[in-house]
């Protein structure tokens, strides 16, 4: 039987793996890494680039406020005015939980990531707002290139310490570049604003010993495909069903990867059963196949939102397993 | 009509820039204030299409509904009817407990340019602040609620419970957002249900024709 890691490289080198790669399996996160400030839910609170999030209570997550009295960056025109890049954590205190982390992880077995998020695209309308972004795109292109190249800056200062510390094999990068049913912005934007500073990321931590690029963005963005293979990813996960994912896997696999269609909206309800979760973990199995697929809730997180749904597609995968290998 | 043709040429490639001057030089030359805005409302339809069909994306159809903003400030001492089209008013927000407006905000730009006055109550918006808005505002013809998570759904439901039993009447009530479908609108009670901006404008048009 092939180690967790050992299947997962079969798997996305279209080799032969013995069972289905099991979600989030062949990855240890190392979530104690201190990037940012974390909101719980019922939490109002306030991050280290001074964006404010409120999570209500019942709520499936977080949101950023934009209203006038808490958005960062009020005019993109004077953007180094009201964006300050937060001071990189570097004491050994600080990373202390995190070190203790990646050292008890086999690395034979699973690889060690290193999680980052938000990426720089939700980094950018998180500080102005969606709506002030997407203009912006289109009004002041220098000025946004100037903040997301001051945003990938600090990432790459992030990832000198986070390869220093924890010596991530994996990279776990979240960044949504999409809705259910279309990328937000449209390839050729998408290619002259966020290909290079990606590149420019991921080259880094491919220099620097990290393997594998994870990529989450849990939406439509089948059409950015070319471009995530240009940046580096090798894994997008999250990848929906409104994706055409099987299209996607015989139009690119060896390329990259995919991992999800397992629609989150369909299974991860406080009322799921485990029959739904076998239909749709069935239904992504026969569909995708073997090689290039990870069948995967397409939340970007080892977890579900309701408890136990998570649980329930690792064991449909494993019944899954059974069947078809 | 080549200076009409070259409005909606604006409009239609989210181009806002020109459009002030192109407008002025319209009116100077005779044409009516009602029938550039009528091509202009025109325009913005096929902005929604293109929307729909992934033709072009969130930012092109922001700059689009700018050019329409601006377009209408400039027609607004021409008509008649002040800057609408006389389809009346329009309140939309996200129900309560969501937090997400990008939807909703989109919506409410592709609504207004179709020829609605929008009245946005924002985010997480109560029961009670719904029914405030459609008594204190005329002309209310349309009620737009954006619930974007399967939590929220609920909320969406008493919504729609509330403005129903309230006895207020006159206009459709239209919901949206990624968790829901056809079907489910149709069981809240909602009139209407749109997957996404341009779809949400096309049948506000066709509930305000109705109400």
């Amino acid at each position: 039987m092939l180690t967790r890691k050992q299947n997962l490289i079969e798997t996305i080198t279209g080799g032969t793996p013995d069972r289905f790669v099991n979600q989030f399996e062949f990855m240890e996160i190392i979530m104690e890494s201190p990037l940012d400030t974390r909101t719980n839910p019922g939490e109002l609170n306030k991050n280290k680039w001074g964006i404010t999030f409120s999570w209500p209570v019942g709520q499936l997550g977080k949101f950023p406020l934009h209203d006038a009295e808490h958005k960062v960056l009020k005019d993109i025109s004077d953007w180094r005015q009201y964006v300050h890049a937060p001071e990189i954590e570097k004491s050994d205190a600080a990373w202390a939980a995190a070190v203790a982390h990646a050292n008890r992880i086999d690395r034979n077995d699973q690889y060690v990531a290193g999680i980052i998020l938000p990426g720089i695209f939700e980094m950018v309308h998180n500080l102005m707002g969606m709506e002030q972004a997407m203009m912006a795109f289109c009004e002041k292109p220098d000025e946004m290139h100037e903040l997301i190249d001051y945003i990938a800056d600090y990432e790459l200062k992030y990832a000198e310490t986070l390869v220093d510390k924890i010596h991530p094999d994996c990279i776990f990068h979240h960044d949504d570049w999409g809705s259910q049913k279309s990328s937000f912005i449209s390839p050729a934007m998408f290619k002259n604003f966020f290909v290079t500073p990606y590149k420019r990321i991921y080259d880094f931590y491919k220099a620097n010993g990290v393997e594998l690029i994870v990529h989450h963005s849990d939406s439509y963005a089948a059409n950015l495909v070319p471009h995530m293979i240009d940046m580096g990813i090798d894994i997008w996960q999250g990848v929906m069903t409104t994706n055409n994912t099987p299209a996607l896997i015989e139009k690119y696999g060896g390329q990259i990867s995919f991992m999800g269609n397992i629609d989150t909206g369909i299974v991860d309800l406080p009322d799921y059963t485990p029959e739904i979760a076998l239909r749709e973990t069935e239904k992504a199995c026969r569909d995708c196949g073997k090689q290039y697929f990870i069948p995967c809730l397409t939340r970007g997180m080892s977890e579900s939102s309701f408890p136990g749904a998570y649980e329930a597609v690792s064991q449909a995968i494993e019944q899954m397993s059974a069947e078809m290998f | 009509m080549d200076k009409i043709v070259e409005i909606q040429k604006m409009i239609e490639e989210s181009n806002p820039e020109p459009i002030a001057q192109a407008i002025s030089d319209a009116l100077v030359d005779g044409i009516a204030a009602k029938d550039i805005l009528d091509a202009m409302i025109s325009s913005m339809g096929v902005i929604g299409d293109q929307f729909s069909e992934g033709e072009i994306f969130i930012p092109e159809m922001l700059m689009a509904a700018k050019a329409m903003s601006v377009g209408v400030n400039v027609l607004k001492p021409h008509l008649v009817s002040n800057g609408s089209s006389g389809l009346g008013t329009c309140i939309i927000g996200t129900v309560e407990g969501d937090l997400h407006d990008i939807g909703k905000s989109l919506v409410a730009m592709m609504i207004e340019s179709a020829g609605f006055t929008i009245v946005d109550l924002g985010v997480d918006v109560p029961t009670s602040k719904w029914l405030d808005a459609i008594k204190e505002h005329k002309d209310v013809k349309l009620i737009a609620c954006s619930a974007l998570l399967t939590t929220t759904m609920p909320a969406l439901q008493e919504t729609i419970n509330a403005i129903k039993n309230s006895g207020m009447n006159g206009f459709g009530i239209i919901v949206g957002g990624a968790s829901l479908t056809q079907q489910y609108a149709e069981k809240i009670g909602a009139d209407g249900f749109a997957e996404d901006a341009g779809g949400a404008a096309a049948k506000a048009l066709e509930l305000a024709r109705l109400s």
